[in-house]
């Protein structure tokens, strides 16, 4: 509907409103408004309240269809005046006798309605549709072509324009009775389906939808109540039972209202907080800063954000694993889902709200997911580099043991036969034959020596046997350059981060042969920080990196006074 | 002498075998595991025991273990390991807690009867036994200037003979030298390196390998 129209039927409202007290005022016994300045107050507060959050639902994109039926059932609180002997007009009189009974309905439809103004769940649909047969045709159409007002004794009522061949008063009775009926049993239906529907929903729906649909079942309720009244009565009317179950109608309808504005209060304050979090995140936010950000502007600490990656797993920024527990909301950009996001039960219960953060944070989303992407990767990349080095350590570590098991202790072997041949050949030995034996020994020990040298370049046993102490130890034995060892850790690190240290000492000591290095490797936490000073340390350390940035490690060389440098490597470690 | 073999290998268990019968010794156990030896050790009452230090089931430092266990429970028996080890971590390990009736010698000596026969015939009066190259090798180690470098010729020599675990009458006997002059000069050794003197020859050893395998502060 066009806007001017909208607002045309706002002015028309609050026209109705006065007016309609104006008609009780005229015919208090007929009337529920009329007879007290209290009263009159009620009425017009309940309808005004309907009218004005009607109205401003309508004016909302989301809410129209919600505004239409609330302004309706605006419409529908005034006009049970109408049918009233003041009405002073047979139009305004016919109208009222029609439309008298039409408000409950309408409520009922905008409780089940909301909050988007559609009722898609057929039971509802059907209590709806009771109540509307059941109020406006039943008691209203049906009711009113049939009742003639001079013959049920009202002398000074207008004349009933629908009454064609005078009135029955008999089906009158019939008519009253059967809407009076289905009007309990609807309301009753509607109040039940209402409360069930309300239970089953989810906690952030129930959240969201709560205060209106306790609001209106307490309404319907009351209308339940006044149904149930009139039972004997054979009609609606105005005694003072009926007055006072009208006035608590009248204040449920005012906390309805209320609970509608209430929704539109907290979703306005999570926007606002949205707003601030545009400005936030235009001052270019820190990786794992909108997190932060969104924490702070929702007023949620327990915020937290991951990603979905292409297959399947959930990725956190910062490098950290995530873990969603909560309520969790899908941040869906057209068909893709961007990111997840936990937060406290209920704090994104309004649809629309969801997307709002998306669109706020539309660039930071995106940002971060190709980061969190990124680091995933990384992660991968970097797992898949440690387990291509262990595999190599293990299998240098299975060939030297082989050598250690096999050639090694065959040649020890060998060595003992010949000297047993030796003492066997006695002491008649000629000396010829003797000097060969000795210079075959000469050569086995050889032998054996560069196979325990070979063995050591291929794998240093003892690093993996008695760990890095006494590997580096045993390497400053044997290297050609004095080694200063301030200070080993005691415990055992882990064998790939013992392995990346023992490889940041050799190779240094490999690349620097000629001056004295100063050694140091020490656990500070849960990293293993490995120094080595010399005076001819390389500017190439790529090698290092690679072997240190498998696990995680970083490698930097220092360089100081007198030309000496530092090799400094950080490295992640078993604690 | 009464000896027991423990090695997994069984050629060079009997070789061993044959060339210390030979040599007169007598070989009253023969063991290829740790279990096996420790119940050689128990029943044959062996004076000393020869040991592999790789040994089932993992094969890295079975032997020694083995030893070191043998060394607190039978204090009369002696342990000498053989290994492929040049680094003197091992040796240091072995001794450490009981040096003396304790040797490590390398695998390759076994073909050298005269050298193993000596270390047997050490080990069984309580000395401690340390090969040769372990301890040539630590006092060729590069280092910074250091108080080694003051030591005259001859006082490295008895250095090294102690190191391996050579008592003063036995470096006597090696360099042809009197007592007096053997004990002068392991005084002047010690005060030089600034190790204090110990009486026990085994604490002895400790302290001076001890001092080689740490790579002192150059000095001012």
């Amino acid at each position: 509907m066009a806007r001017a129209s909208r607002f045309a039927l706002l002015a028309a409202g609050f026209a109705l409103g006065v007016f309609s007290l104006a008609v009780a005022r005229r015919g208090i016994g007929y009337s529920f408004g009329g007879g007290s300045a209290f009263a009159g107050a009620a009425e017009l507060a309940a309808g005004y309240a309907l009218l004005a959050v009607g109205f401003a639902a309508w004016m909302r994109p989301r809410q129209a269809r919600l505004g239409a039926i609330l302004v309706a059932a605006s419409f529908g609180w005034f006009l049970v005046e109408w049918n009233n002997p003041g009405a002073g007009s047979a139009v305004v009189f016919t109208i009222g006798l029609v439309l008298y009974a039409a408000a409950a309905p309408l409520v009922a439809h905008a409780m089940l309605a909301y909050p988007d103004g559609r009722v898609g769940w057929w039971p509802g649909r059907l209590g709806l549709a009771l109540g509307y047969a059941g109020s406006v045709l039943v008691l209203g159409l049906l009711a009113a072509a049939v009742f003639d007002p001079g013959a049920e004794g009202c002398a000074q009522c207008p004349r009933n324009l629908l009454l064609a061949d005078g009135g029955s008063s008999g089906t009158y009775g019939s008519l009253n009775r059967a809407g009076i009926f289905l009007g309990l049993t609807w309301s009753l239906l509607v109040t039940v389906l209402a409360a069930g529907d309300l239970i089953r929903a989810t906690p952030a729906r129930r959240r969201l939808a709560a205060p209106v649909v306790v609001a209106g079942c307490a309404y319907l309720g009351l209308v339940a109540a006044e149904f149930a009244h009139s039972w004997h009565r054979g009609f609606l009317g105005f005694d003072g039972l009926d007055r006072r179950l009208w006035l608590g109608e009248a204040a449920a309808l005012c906390v309805l209202s209320l609970a509608v504005v209430w929704a539109w209060v907290r979703a306005w304050r999570t926007r606002s907080a949205l707003a601030g979090l545009v400005i936030e995140l235009a001052e270019s936010p820190p990786p794992g800063g909108l997190r932060d950000a969104l924490a702070g502007v929702l007023h949620d600490p327990s915020i937290q954000l991951a990603y979905p990656l292409a297959d399947g797993r959930l990725a956190g920024t910062r490098r950290k694993a995530v873990e969603l527990t909560g309520e969790v909301t899908p941040i869906v950009r057209g068909r893709q889902q961007v990111a997840l996001l936990s937060h406290r039960p209920g704090l994104l219960a309004e649809p629309a709200l969801a997307e709002e953060v998306a669109a706020a944070a539309r660039l930071a989303l995106e940002n971060e997911r190709l980061q969190a992407e990124a680091w995933s990767q990384l992660e991968d990349l970097r797992a898949s580099r440690a387990r291509i080095i262990q595999a190599g350590d293990a299998e240098r570590h299975r060939l030297v043991r082989d050598l250690h098991d096999g050639a090694q202790q065959r040649l020890v072997t060998l060595s003992l036969a010949l000297r047993l041949a030796r003492t066997r050949l006695g002491h008649g030995l000629d000396p010829a034959l003797a000097e060969r034996i000795d210079e075959a020994e000469d050569e086995l020990r050889a032998a054996l020596a560069d196979l325990r040298e070979l063995a050591q370049e291929i794998f240093p046993v003892i690093l993996a046997e008695e760990g890095l102490s006494a590997a580096v130890e045993a390497l400053a034995e044997a290297v050609p350059v004095p080694m200063e060892i301030i200070t080993l850790p005691h415990e055992r690190l882990g064998s790939l981060a013992e392995a990346a240290a023992y490889f940041v000492v050799s190779e240094a000591v490999r690349r620097d042969p000629v001056s004295t290095l100063k050694v140091s490797a020490a656990r500070r936490g849960s990293r293993l920080v490995v120094e080595v000073e010399g005076g001819n340390m390389p500017a190439e350390i790529t090698d290092l990196q690679d072997r240190v940035g498998a696990l995680d490690g970083t490698v930097t060389v220092v360089r100081g006074p007198g030309g000496r440098a530092t090799i400094r490597a950080d490295i992640p470690c078993e604690s | 002498m009464r000896v027991v073999i423990a090695d997994d290998e069984v050629l060079l268990r009997d070789g061993l075998d044959r060339l210390l019968t030979e040599a007169g010794f007598d070989v009253v156990g023969k063991a290829g595991t740790a279990r096996d030896l420790h119940r050689d050790v128990e029943l044959a009452h062996p004076d000393v025991a020869i040991i592999d230090i790789k040994m089932p089931p993992t094969h890295t430092d079975e032997g020694l273990v083995a030893a070191q266990q043998i060394r607190a429970s039978h204090p009369a028996v002696g342990v000498l390991v053989l290994s492929h080890f040049l680094e003197s971590h091992y040796a240091m390990r072995l001794i450490q807690q009981h040096p003396g009736g304790a040797g490590y010698l390398l695998k390759e000596r076994v073909s050298g009867v005269g050298v193993l026969a000596d270390a047997l015939a050490r080990v069984h009066e309580g000395e401690c036994v340390i090969d040769p190259t372990i301890v040539s090798r630590l006092l060729r180690r590069a280092r910074p200037a250091s108080a080694l470098g003051q030591l005259t010729g001859r006082e490295r020599q008895v250095l090294a003979l102690m190191a391996e675990g050579r008592s003063n009458k036995a470096i006597c006997e090696r360099l042809f030298l009197g007592p007096k002059t053997v004990e002068g000069h392991v005084r002047n050794i010690f005060t030089k390196l600034g190790i204090g003197e110990s009486a026990d020859d085994h604490r002895r050893v400790l302290a001076v390998l001890s001092y080689l395998r740490s790579a002192p502060q150059p000095q001012a």
